[in-house]
């Protein structure tokens, strides 16, 4: 009856002096994370930095509170979420530059109670930084802008280096797995709009595997990425963050996730990462992304992810 | 917290019937996940952006509701396997004239089952 959590996804209890100072970091700053809001199983690992990596959090903007309530996601969901801090995109410089890192990702929980969903709060934090830290290559995780493609324009042109948007499923199961507001086709239309306007910026996207998809429609919705040049995929295994979310439907095995990878691969990818664990905030990702861009910056002769700093 | 207690029946998606003893106030989502063996989602935690906690009211007792907001319609509009009594269990709060209440976890929701697993 009740199905025991796989070995390949028990993960250690998050310790130590780095996720501690991460932690009270935050909360000085007011600041929340999707890690801890998502119940991210990673969270130990990637706060706790370690031997050879730096400790990080990928910071989730404007509250704690989304719009919308996709079944597998544990974010609290709100009708009326609290008013954006103006003083966020300031903090998240602060706190940032703070961690000593070169390589950022920030995301944001939906607002579609705000009529630009949120951009240009979201394109602000991301000038603030690079103008505080321009070394440091900033990846943003949005969502949909309700298909607001203006909106997505304002954040693509705000100085980033790599965006993200996941489609989270196939296109059969996003009716049932993924809020009514969000659709396939709408959030890869965001994703080509952001390469068809800055070509020069990676796009990424994300699969969770589990809820009831078949090989062909995995297959079918990467064969999609490819075909609006998205450069980077993860697969990861998709876990109930709660009873009120929906049930696993199969825990895929790590033997079937290195399948993907090749999948991938042969598909043309830049980069495929595949694992259970693999979210879309891959550190291991982001060593291979970093050098990719440091390296075309070097071909450019430029910075990355030109954009005129107002502020 | 005691207060007054009432009775709500839930018949599973597999056809069994559990009878919980809740109290006067909880809603319907609230009942279920303090009860273990209620199977009802609630992604949205009841704040009316989903129909995953939809569940469909015996007609007698449906009647003795109070009427849905324009909001909680909407979202049901959205639910799989809508009937003429169906409600959203975030809203169902359980008041005295509701004991007895019996409510059917539709199997048309898209719930899926762990699969290999034996469904209990």
């Amino acid at each position: 009856m009740y199905q025991r959590l796989p070995e390949w996804l028990k993960t250690k209890v998050p310790v130590g002096a780095n996720y501690a100072r991460i932690k009270s970091d935050l909360r000085g700053l007011n600041l929340h994370t999707v890690c801890e809001e998502a119940r991210c199983p990673n969270i130990g690992d990637c706060w706790g930095g370690g031997e050879h990596k730096t400790a990080t959090a990928t910071i989730m903007l404007m509250g704690n509170e989304c719009t919308r309530g996709c079944r597998f996601c544990s974010v609290k969901t709100s009708r009326t979420p609290k008013p954006l801090d103006s003083n966020e995109p300031e903090k998240v410089a602060v706190a940032i530059s703070k961690w000593g890192l070169d390589y950022v990702v920030l995301t944001s929980v939906d607002r579609d109670d705000i009529p630009d969903g949120g951009s240009e709060h979201f394109a602000k934090t991301i000038r603030l930084l690079k103008k505080k830290a321009p070394h440091i290559l900033v990846e943003c995780l949005t969502g949909d802008f309700r298909g607001d493609l203006d909106c997505v324009a304002r954040v693509a042109n705000s100085g980033l280096d790599v965006y993200a948007h996941n489609i989270e499923t196939v296109e059969s199961l996003t009716p049932y797995v993924r809020d009514h507001r969000a659709t396939f086709r709408q959030s890869l239309k965001v994703l080509e709009h952001v390469k068809k306007i800055k070509p020069s910026l990676i796009t990424k996207s994300s699969i969770m595997l589990g809820v009831g998809e078949t090989d062909q429609e995995v297959m079918d919705a990467m064969k999609e990425l490819r075909k609006i040049e998205v450069e980077c995929v993860t697969l990861g295994q998709y876990m109930r963050p709660t009873k009120r979310h929906m049930k696993v439907y199969e825990y895929v095995t790590p033997e079937k996730f290195e399948y993907w990878k090749k999948v991938g691969d042969d598909l043309g990818f830049l980069y495929t990462a595949s694992g259970p664990l693999v979210r879309s905030s891959y550190k291991a990702g982001e060593f291979f992304i970093s050098s990719v861009l440091r390296k075309r910056q070097q071909e450019l002769g430029v910075g990355s992810g030109i954009a005129e700093v107002r502020e | 917290m005691r207060g007054v207690r009432v009775t709500i029946n839930f018949i599973t998606p597999e056809g069994d019937k559990k009878t919980i003893i809740a109290n006067k106030g909880e809603s319907i989502m609230d009942i279920s996940h303090t009860h273990d063996d209620i199977e009802l989602e609630c992604a949205c935690e009841g704040s009316l952006a989903c129909s995953t906690c939809h569940v469909i009211v015996d007609p007698e007792y449906y009647k003795k509701l109070e009427e849905p907001t324009d909001e909680e319609n909407d979202m049901l509009d959205l639910a799989f396997g809508l009937t003429e009594t169906s409600r959203l269990g975030c809203q169902i709060v359980m008041e005295k004239d509701l004991d007895g209440i019996t409510v059917t976890l539709p199997s048309a929701t898209r719930n899926v089952q762990l699969k290999g697993s034996k469904l209990s």
